[in-house]
């Protein structure tokens, strides 16, 4: 049964109406032209090139290695007829035909399986590849990028060089298996905060050394400081919002504003709560330092409850991107009831002194 | 052959086609399958979407034709790529070093890069997206010139510097001539024939009256920006002039753009593709074709076989769109 098409030439835009007869070799096209000339051509089907996309009552063919091509468009309902149920690759669409066969059941297949594969990647295929990106960077690119950091960060840093000194001393005396060489700084700040960058660089601000009172407490904050860095969670923080932070704007950034702004959102509270996880997996390997260094495991509960006395009524910084103290207080808590017995290590309380009298010539300097 | 050709000539009609749930179907899939390889079948999934709505635009019955490849697209999206990683690697490398010199000459080669590689990335878009564009097997092709293109540019951006903005309407008005003025369609040429006065009229009246009307009057905005740019561009046929009719009201502009407002924001953005088929719909219906017309006798003309389609991935980078 020959199929009703229209047939253009190539060399100009007149529409030829012609018949098409199909069969499994060859397209042949018939017409008479405007010199009432009957012509037929001949389309080897190997060498048909579909248009490479469905609408609706309509189909094109191309034809030809060089140009200009030949082309057949149909609205000749048979002929889609014919061309959607063929098996030939090169000529019909066949995933397109399936979808829009039944569009509503196809709008909804689609729209779970794009939120399926929105959620799962963004959930878990993102943070593994972030993850993994943080983990395989060498040794020798997270030091220069925690040195990097602390080269910018440092121009606006008042660094006490003698408590400093201190610090360093009583780090070294605690029994720290680190991969990264550790540094530690003291600087002068009203802020109660301290946080490591890459590659082995802690900085301790002075507000918060002065409220320590034990040996014990000043060993969890930097156990716990040695595990951020141990465990590269700086990286794999940056890693995986810089990461979900684009994919969020690929996805939604083109639609509108509002939209963006939502998920902007949405993207920050889930790091909020990475960053969460992360506190409390460092909490736990502080603890192991602490028990590697003989000094009593309370010290890591009893420094969050000077936090949490003097961050409610502070600066909520330290609060924001840690697990609850409460919470923290609980859990630490709990595992420093299971300490067995141990020598405490009486060097660790010679080099606390040490700190505590450096911060109070310093303080007595000024 | 005049008395002929007069014969067939007429006021063809052009329209767009497309449905709503047809297209989404299309735009799903693409973006199911670009999140699923990461990005990387982006190239594929835009060249079906442009394929969709050329198969979906209707001149005097025929359709509009796009015949990129994905693959044609991927090694242009794969060179942009290239040059941004290595031109952001040179960047952070040279922060890196605190180096001073060092610093500001890459801060400088950064964003001077960025600033002169636009009129090379509109250049090699617009001969791209021509090359692989056809009607009944008729073929556009721009003709411009690279380096002149390029002048033109940096002309147009320092006055516009200079003048703190002012000249930017009469060098946006000079690049869409210059473009128009050498893209062909067989043997039918384009032209732009706007002023820059005109334009910048148009953006004057809008930084004065939007903020008075709370808003309001950007529908007037858009309805006198569009006309603007269709009522201006012409089309030549052996010696004949074709114009275009936009026949727009503010009040349309308004129903267009606060509906596709509140689709997008109701729906979480799964309205897009709806709301892309509207649109066009929208200036398809309202654009009139203005002139005698022949559709039967356009001549196919020699081929510009471009197959380089970084300037139009860089474009995408940059988030600029043509027309």
């Amino acid at each position: 049964m020959p199929f009703e098409v229209n047939y253009f030439d190539g060399k100009s835009s007149r529409t030829h109406k012609a018949t098409l007869s199909v069969n499994s070799l060859a397209f042949i096209v018939s017409y008479t032209n405007e010199n009432n000339v009957s012509v037929v051509v001949s389309w080897e089907v190997s060498n048909i090139k579909k248009s490479g996309i469905y609408t609706k009552d309509f189909i094109s063919f191309t034809y030809g290695d060089s140009f200009p091509f030949q082309r057949i468009e149909s609205t000749d309902k048979n002929f889609i007829d014919y061309i959607n149920k063929s098996d030939q690759k090169n000529l019909n669409n066949s995933l397109d035909v399936m979808l829009q066969k039944s569009k509503k059941r196809s709008i909804v297949f689609l729209l779970l399986a794009l939120i399926t594969v929105g959620i799962s990647t963004y959930f878990y295929v993102i943070p593994a590849v972030a993850t993994s990106f943080a983990t395989t960077l060498t040794k020798k690119n997270v030091i220069d990028f925690g040195d990097y950091v602390f080269r910018v960060l440092s121009t606006e840093l008042e660094i006490n060089e003698v408590a400093t000194e201190r610090l360093q001393e009583f780090a070294d005396e605690m029994t720290i298996e680190s991969t990264f060489p550790l540094k530690l700084y003291v600087v002068q700040s009203d802020d109660m905060n301290a946080f490591a960058l890459s590659g082995g660089k802690i900085v301790v601000f002075s507000s918060l050394l002065e409220k320590i009172e034990t040996e014990a407490q000043l060993a969890a904050l930097i156990g716990h400081e040695v595990s951020h860095i141990e465990n590269r969670h700086v990286l794999k923080n940056i890693a995986r919002n810089f990461s979900g932070a684009i994919f969020v704007s690929v996805l939604f950034g083109d639609i509108n504003g509002a939209t963006a702004v939502l998920m902007d959102n949405a993207h920050m509270f889930t790091q909020l709560s990475y960053t969460r996880s992360l506190e409390k997996e460092a909490d736990i390997f502080g603890l192991d330092i602490m028990r590697e260094s003989n000094v009593d495991l309370h010290g890591m509960p009893q420094l969050f409850e000077i936090l949490q006395k003097e961050t409610a009524i502070d600066v909520p910084t330290y609060l924001s991107n840690h697990p609850m103290l409460k919470n923290r207080i609980i859990y630490t808590e709990k595992i420093a009831n299971d300490q067995g017995e141990f020598i405490t290590n009486t060097i660790l309380q010679e080099k606390w002194q040490q700190i505590k009298k450096s911060l109070e010539n310093n303080d007595n300097n000024e | 052959m005049e008395i002929i050709s007069k014969k067939h000539s007429t006021n063809p009609s052009i329209k767009y086609v497309g449905k709503g749930v047809e297209f989404a179907i299309i735009y799903f899939k693409n973006i199911i399958l670009t999140i699923l390889t990461l990005g990387l079948y982006y190239p594929w999934a835009k060249v079906e979407i442009l394929k969709y709505h050329y198969q979906s635009t209707a001149l005097d019955n025929s359709r509009f034709s796009f015949n990129a490849t994905g693959r044609e697209v991927f090694r242009g999206f794969i060179k942009v790529y290239v040059i941004l990683i290595l031109l952001y690697g040179f960047l952070f490398y040279s922060l890196q070093t605190q180096n001073e010199v060092l610093m500001f000459s890459a801060i400088g080669i950064f964003y001077l890069f960025l600033l002169l590689v636009i009129p090379f990335a509109i250049h090699g878009a617009v001969r791209y997206r021509s090359s692989r564009s056809s009607w009944r097997g008729i073929h556009f092709k721009y003709l411009g010139d690279r380096a002149e293109f390029f002048w033109l540019y940096i002309k147009g951006i320092l006055l516009t510097l200079v003048t703190l903005g002012i000249y930017g309407a009469w060098f946006q008005v000079d690049m869409r001539k210059y473009i128009f003025s050498h893209l062909r369609f067989g043997n039918l040429s384009f032209d732009f024939r706007g002023v820059g006065g005109d334009l910048f009229w148009i953006n004057l009246k809008m930084i004065l009256f939007m903020y008075p009307t709370l808003g309001i009057y950007s529908f007037w905005y858009y309805k006198n920006l569009w006309q603007f740019y269709a009522e201006n561009t012409t089309i030549t046929q052996d010696g004949q002039t074709i114009n275009f009719k936009l026949k727009v009201e503010a009040g349309d502009v308004f129903e267009l753009l606060v509906v596709n407002f509140f689709l997008i924001l109701f729906t979480l953005g799964i309205a897009t593709p709806w709301v892309a088929v509207r649109t066009l719909k929208f200036f398809f219906r309202f654009l009139e074709i203005d002139g005698e017309f022949n559709a039967d006798t356009i001549q196919q003309a020699k081929y510009d076989d471009y197959d380089d389609a970084a300037g139009d991935d860089a474009l995408d980078f940059f988030d600029i769109d043509l027309l």
